[in-house]
């Protein structure tokens, strides 16, 4: 073959390999200027530009700005060294977006070994690029869970054998073991021997199943301490469906869970002094109550004898008795008979405090006008007029208010009693939701200083000559006012009547007697 | 029932004063013949049901009314009316309870167990007497009891 001829054949190879390169890479060249002197169509079509644009312009016109100076400047000296540089570049096309090159400069040396022209070979990579891209994005949004999650939770790794694979430091410190302690153990280094076989068991068929398990499981560290965890176990399944390792996220409840034993050694110990004290006082009760019968039964007896005996010597020896005589009789009648009153009304304001309250709602003016007919309403020879207001329903112990209005409207026929016109007001008065009733007399009243006397047992502000009466009833009064959450007071004056108020539950406002 | 000497009045009072004073104020209402007393609920029972020291009465023999105290010595009121009330030989005669106890459980128990009348004594002898003399005039007067054999 001639030279010519080998010419031409090289030359023909030569179009062949550059036909090749230009279907499968984005080509260009370059002067020692940098000067673009040649182009191929994928490198038009991945830069956008048409090879008249690109053609004279030198590379600054697809920077991208990405890379620093630096690494511009290095590339320069390596080609223009003549060594080949290989790296990966990000240009920008003619249309502002971006594309990643795998790039290859070759320089072509002259006869003095200085470079004649640069051939760049790119190879696109965008799309590459792209998904390591993501690839990090997503490696870094793992770490940084990862990170987070060992800063806050304990965290192991188990294999299908149950042998530790991996713990983090929360683990290590909780369980006061090394890791080097923990990995290829299983489990049983730090079972507490406090749940049962069967939870245990049931533990691990479920995540053996591959379900999710979660518990609250007690542990013993190193130290033989013992510590509780919430635990999520979480089975990671092999292509087989089996698992392949299990995740377990721990957190520490310990503290939780000795303020719940707390609480419910308190609440056991609580029940229990109730019930004692429940105990002691229905014992005391009972108690009272029989002491109330003995009182009631043998106390009468004697007073009976007393009153009975006086009464028979003035029946059969009356007329032999000096007038004296038959006045003493009917003083010690007159005492037993106050004595066995007195004995009465004790028991029975001590059966109050015993007694369970039946609330229910209470017709007030219908209890009222009962209770004026039992007290001998209208009262033929005596001249009282009565004004009754209107008088709301009220919830209370039906037989308990009615004691309370009994006592109360008696007082108030009594201590008029000496009136030639006796007046007597019932009503209420409503301030901020709170009832208060009233029952007003024009009797003799009291002078104020003794108030605080007036609710007393036994406490009395008049002489017994004058006012009959055994100084219970308002501390009745009192007593069955305050049970149904209320209050009780007076105001009076001496010769001027006396008016008594009271609620029947807790007041809205608490403050100083209002009228 | 029209033996002359038959029993009218059971009284059953282990307190001697109220004993007498009871006593007195039936004597005084022309109430006082043909009275029986027990002192506990152990006599009251021999005597009801015919037994120990009153063996050889009839049961039949029923008194017209029993007055009954409810705390007694040995055997208490309450016991003994049941007793009266729990059987069909004695459950027809009339029982008035007379105490000095006015606690509702008393009262409501002699009613549960099916007491006529319940009485509670009270200090005063005026009113006391009208009482005794009242029921004894009811019972032993008027009351027509049922005519029962047995």
């Amino acid at each position: 073959m001639s030279t010519d001829a080998q010419l031409k054949a090289s030359l023909k190879e030569a179009g062949d390999f550059k036909a090749a390169l230009d279907e499968h890479a984005i080509v260009a060249i370059t002067d020692t200027q940098g000067r673009i002197t040649y182009v191929n169509d994928k490198f038009c079509a991945i830069s956008k530009y048409s090879r008249d644009e690109l053609l004279g312009q030198d590379h600054r016109i697809i920077n991208s700005g990405h890379h620093p100076a630096a690494f511009i400047r290095e590339l320069w000296t390596t080609i223009a060294h003549g060594r080949v540089w290989r790296g990966e570049i990000k240009n920008k096309a003619k249309d502002g977006t971006f594309y990643w090159v795998d790039t290859t400069i070759v320089p072509f040396l002259n006869e003095h070994g200085k470079p004649r022209q640069y051939v760049a070979i790119r190879a696109d990579i965008t799309e590459r690029k792209r998904v390591e891209d993501e690839l990090r994005a997503s490696l870094h949004e793992v770490n940084d869970l990862k990170a987070a999650l060992d800063e806050h939770a304990i965290v192991a790794i188990t294999n299908p054998q149950g042998k530790i694979t991996f713990v983090n430091d929360k683990f290590c410190a909780i369980s006061k073991y090394s890791r080097e302690e923990l990995i290829g153990q299983d489990h049983r280094i730090i079972n507490s021997g406090y749940h049962a076989a069967t939870f245990i068991r049931e533990l691990w068929t479920t995540i053996a199943h591959g379900r999710v398990w979660h518990g609250e499981i007690k542990n013993k560290a190193k130290d033989g301490t013992f510590y509780w965890v919430d635990t999520t176990i979480v089975p990671f399944l092999g292509e087989q469906g089996k698992p392949r390792q299990y995740v377990a996220i721990r957190a520490d409840i310990t503290e939780r869970k000795r303020a719940e034993e707390t609480i419910q050694r308190l609440n056991a110990q609580l029940e229990q002094r109730v019930a004692e004290r429940t105990a002691q006082l229905h014992a005391a009760n009972k108690e009272l109550e029989a002491f109330s019968y003995s009182v009631s039964h043998d106390l009468h007896a004697p007073l009976r004898a007393v009153d009975g005996f006086s009464q028979a010597v003035l029946e059969d020896f009356g007329p032999q008795l000096p007038d004296e005589g038959r006045r003493y009789l009917q003083t010690i009648r007159f005492s037993a008979q106050r004595m066995g009153a007195l004995i009465d009304d004790l028991l029975a304001f001590s059966r109050l405090g015993r007694k369970d309250l039946a609330k229910r709602a209470v017709d007030t003016g219908q209890l009222v006008q009962e209770i004026l007919g039992e007290l001998g309403s209208p009262w033929p020879d005596r001249q009282i007029t009565v004004r009754t207001g209107e008088l709301p329903a009220s919830p209370g112990d039906p037989a308990l208010l009615k004691q309370v209005w009994t006592n109360l409207l008696s007082n108030a026929l009594k201590y008029s009693g000496k009136r030639s016109q006796a007046e007597l007001e019932i009503g209420c008065t409503q301030t901020n939701g709170t009832t208060t009733f009233f029952v007003r007399d024009n009797g003799t009243g009291f002078d104020m200083r003794y108030a605080d006397k007036l609710f007393g047992v036994f406490q009395r502000l008049h002489r017994v000559e004058d006012y009959e009466g055994t100084g219970v009833g308002l501390a009745i009064v009192q007593r069955i006012v305050h049970r149904h959450g209320g209050r009780v007071w007076a105001e009076a004056a001496v010769d001027r009547g006396a008016t008594f108020y009271f609620t029947l539950g807790p007041e809205a406002k608490p403050g100083e007697p209002a009228p | 029932m029209n033996d002359p000497a038959a029993i009218e009045l059971l009284l059953v009072e282990d307190n001697p004063q109220d004993l007498e004073l009871a006593l007195r104020a039936l004597r005084k209402a022309n109430l006082a013949n043909h009275i029986q007393v027990a002192r506990d609920g152990a006599e009251a029972l021999e005597f009801i049901f015919c037994e120990g020291s009153h063996a050889a009465r009839q049961i039949s023999d029923r008194p017209k009314v029993i007055l009954l105290d409810l705390k007694l010595p040995k055997v208490d009121g309450i016991e003994v009316l049941k007793r009266i009330k729990g059987d069909p030989r004695t459950s027809m005669i009339p029982v008035v309870v007379l105490t000095s106890s006015k606690e509702q459980n008393d009262v409501v128990e002699s009613y549960r167990l099916g007491v006529n009348s319940y009485i509670v004594k009270p200090v005063n002898f005026e009113q006391f007497a009208a009482a005794v003399r009242e029921l004894g005039l009811y019972w032993l007067l008027l009351n027509q009891p049922p005519q029962v054999t047995g």
